[in-house]
């Protein structure tokens, strides 16, 4: 087995350099691969990160532990289809006609506000750097136990890191883009594969015939209940399991998280005109990724051995699980900090600290800051996995508090600054005090609180979420004709005027919230507890169905299906899925809150670098 | 993007989206392959020959959304990929005690279904004549001025 895992990994590093030489002999820009990344290999690796963003290897863990109740919050990717489509191609809109080209200077600009951009560069350097770190340092663990310990855990982060590094500093964005196109095509494929493969041919129980076995205690393929008035985890234990309905529900705002993230808005903004994004969101993000984490991965989750009885019977079934969790790991991993890091040079670096950079300066700055960046990933995966986990754990729920913020710049005009920062003021610290940071600093410095992780079994993103749209709506009311609205109104109506969206209006717009609402209170909020009886004791039938399967599979499925039909709504009909390259026109539009002009550094961080470079006289 | 070769960078682009169809294809098919060489699952073979065959028709459906051909490349390495193939089989036979009796006709008919899926695939595309052309290169020895009009071939 060990030969065969470094082979597959070797090939995977050797195709991956392979593409970054063609890439770079084409001459391509390496900080946004020209701008026209192509529409396939966009979609692609946009649904597997989707897919992988949210930690594979974590999602395998808690299926395992807790049943059919952990694979519920994977019906989020029909969310985090939606709330893609409805920013992202306005977004995408925005960079073309008014330059707003990375996502801090789109809401930077937009909103003409400093704070927002910091966010977005601490959001982007979270996600590079703690939380690449953390889905890095989770799959050594399975390379370990594949060579049966001639790996360690260590020299895996370390090596995994390094050729993750070396066709993002020889190729660039686009690069990097192509092959996590690659991977996602091969996580799905082996998804596949393997989960029949387990379930056609091992012997013994698999899902259909012996379910999930979960610890007792636990109820393996139902809904604990619709809310726990649990104080937390860490405080006290939830009955039944964590994943009641409001659970699943706050749980499933992590694939908003993926899909709002800064890597994904980056990709979105860089990517070529075309109808690739509701391709994407309909077919891969919601349709394949559906596939993966709401069918197959039961059927991987219910052995608790799968490896080892793989290998017993085909060492390249096992290989080929082994390179689901690695490869979703490499491709999570590659694309949180390439697209962090490059964002951060794009944002920070080039305007502000190095303003003025010949092309050939600014590539050499790009490899700098990306090998920088990979140091970084590999020595926290490595030796601090603990402060990845803690750190990384709130980038998702940080990236779900942009909801309001990119609502705005997308389609409601009505948001101000000042209600979108107080909003993610007050997002940002429910998160991180509803999480374990906040709880572990808080508790350690001062008091104890009474609350733990996930008070009322309620997820970190959601505690934000509330807080963060309820101030942003009351803040709002006041703010709303503020005088910065002529400059947000600018953008919003070049919207209007060329980029209408068909059905924001009348009843069109009514049925479109009306059955989302429906299907998110059955598919995954309280409704969703009727899932856990409804297809197997049928209401006025008086008597109990035999279905083979769970009720609840059953359930989830079916509102799957409904949702994923929804997603293609918003893309198609509502046409939020196709950009045409054709109606761009560009307009002016300023950043209200940075001096007209050229481009310079701010004067501390010009004295600064002067005294490191002694051009000080 | 100055100093950009766009048309390089398209070709980077096709090239990388057939490598997305034909890497995780052919593992799961020499996953297969062997799982049925192992367990002597003539169905575990023929599952490797029908993944060929989807990545073989998700080649051309690539083809055929961007507008392209296979490259000289390509055909090159498909030709020696099969002509290695039927070596293969025939050594295996010759020196594999059981080959011939177990597997060898599945391998076989795998093998005439991806020479018959090509050779379909072209008459499709460029009909019967001009498929046949592509092969016949010995009217190419020695061209007359009657063979480019287009009532008899019009090749140029």
């Amino acid at each position: 087995m060990t030969v065969l895992v470094i082979a597959a990994l070797g090939l995977l590093a050797a195709y991956a350099l392979y593409i970054a030489a063609l890439t770079a002999r084409a001459g391509v820009p390496l900080v946004d691969g020209g701008g026209d990344i192509p529409g396939w290999a966009a979609m692609f690796t946009g649904a597997g990160v989707m897919v992988a963003g949210v930690g594979l290897a974590d999602h395998l863990a808690l299926v395992s532990r807790f049943g059919l109740q952990a694979v519920h919050p994977a019906m989020g990717l029909v969310l985090g289809a939606m709330a893609g489509l409805l920013v992202q191609k306005r977004l995408w809109v925005a960079a073309r006609i008014a330059g707003m080209a990375s996502p801090g200077e789109a809401l930077g600009r937009y909103y003409g506000s400093i704070t927002l951009r910091i966010v977005m560069l601490t959001l982007a350097v979270l996600f590079a750097l703690p939380w690449a770190a953390h889905i890095l340092s989770g799959a050594a663990p399975v390379i370990t136990a594949a060579t049966g310990g001639v790996i360690g855990r260590a020299p895996a982060v370390w090596g995994l890191a390094f050729f993750l590094f070396l066709p993002a500093v020889v190729g660039g964005w686009r690069a990097g883009v192509l092959v996590m196109a690659l991977q996602s095509v091969m996580i799905a494929v082996l998804f596949a594969a393997v989960s029949a493969f387990a379930e056609g041919v091992l012997p013994g129980q698999g899902f259909l015939s012996g379910g999930i076995p979960v610890a007792e205690g636990i109820l393996r393929d139902m809904i604990p209940g619709v809310i726990q008035p649990s104080a937390g985890i860490g405080k006290e234990v939830a009955q039944g399991g964590i994943f009641t309905t409001v659970g699943i529900v706050s749980t499933a705002l992590l694939f908003v998280g993926v899909a709002l993230s800064p890597g994904m808005l980056y990709l979105a903004q860089t990517t070529a005109a075309g109808r690739s994004k509701g391709f994407g969101a309909v077919w891969l993000v919601a349709g394949m990724g559906g596939i993966a984490l709401l069918l197959l991965v039961p059927f991987l989750a219910a052995r608790p051995d799968l490896r080892a009885d793989l290998a017993a019977v085909e060492p390249l079934a096992a290989l080929g699980l082994v390179l689901i969790v690695v490869v979703a790991a490499q491709l999570a991993a590659a694309f949180f900090a390439t697209s962090g890091t490059l964002i951060v040079v794009r944002e920070l670096v080039f305007p502000f600290v190095l303003p003025g950079l010949t092309p050939r300066g600014q590539r050499l700055a790009v490899r700098i800051a990306l090998a920088l960046a990979y140091a970084g990933v590999a020595t926290l995966g490595a030796f601090a996995p603990v402060a990845s986990a803690v750190f990384g754990g709130l980038a998702l729920p940080f990236a779900v508090q942009l909801l309001p913020a990119l609502v705005g710049l997308a389609m409601v005009r009505w948001i101000s600054r000042s209600a979108v920062i107080a909003g993610l003021v007050f997002g940002l610290l429910l998160v991180t005090f509803t999480d374990t940071l906040g709880l572990v600093l808080f508790e350690g410095l001062f008091l104890d609180l009474p609350w733990g992780r996930w008070p009322l079994t309620i997820h970190a993103a959601a505690w934000g979420l509330a807080f963060n749209v309820a101030v942003v709506l009351l803040v709002s009311i006041f703010t709303a004709r503020g005088v910065e609205r002529g400059h947000r109104d600018r953008l919003h109506d070049e919207f209007a005027a060329r980029w209408q969206v068909p059905q924001t209006r009348g009843n069109g717009r009514t049925a479109l919230w009306s059955l989302t609402l429906i299907w998110a209170f059955l598919a995954m909020g309280p409704g969703a507890i009727l899932g856990n009886s409804f297809f197997s004791r049928p209401i006025f039938a008086g008597t109990e169905a035999s279905l083979g399967v769970p009720s609840l599979w059953v359930w989830q499925i079916l509102f799957w299906l409904i949702g994923t039909a929804l997603v293609w709504w918003l893309a198609h009909r509502a046409r939020l899925g196709q950009t045409d390259a054709g109606a761009v026109r560009v307009i002016d539009l300023p950043d209200p809150a940075v001096a007209p002009g050229p481009a310079r550094a701010p004067d501390w961080i010009a004295a600064g670098l002067a005294r490191v470079t002694r051009e000080a006289r | 993007m100055t100093g950009v070769s766009q048309d390089r960078v398209q070709r980077l682009d096709r090239h990388a989206l057939v490598m997305a169809v034909w890497l995780p294809a052919a593992f799961v098919a020499a996953a297969l392959f062997h799982h049925g060489l192992e367990s002597g699952g003539a169905w575990w073979l023929a599952g490797s020959f029908a993944t060929v065959l989807a990545a073989f028709g998700a080649h051309v459906i690539v083809n055929a959304v961007l507008g392209t051909d296979f490259t000289p490349r390509e055909v090159a390495l498909g030709l020696f990929a099969f002509a290695l193939a039927a070596l293969a089989v025939v050594l295996s036979v010759l020196l594999t005690p059981g080959f011939a009796g177990r597997q060898f006709w599945v391998a076989a008919l795998g093998l005439v279904a991806l020479a018959a899926a090509v050779i379909l695939y072209m008459v499709i595309r460029y009909g019967p004549r001009a498929a046949f052309e592509r092969f016949d290169i010995i009217r190419d020895n020695n061209p007359r001025r009657a063979s480019r009009l287009p009532h008899r071939g019009g090749r140029a």
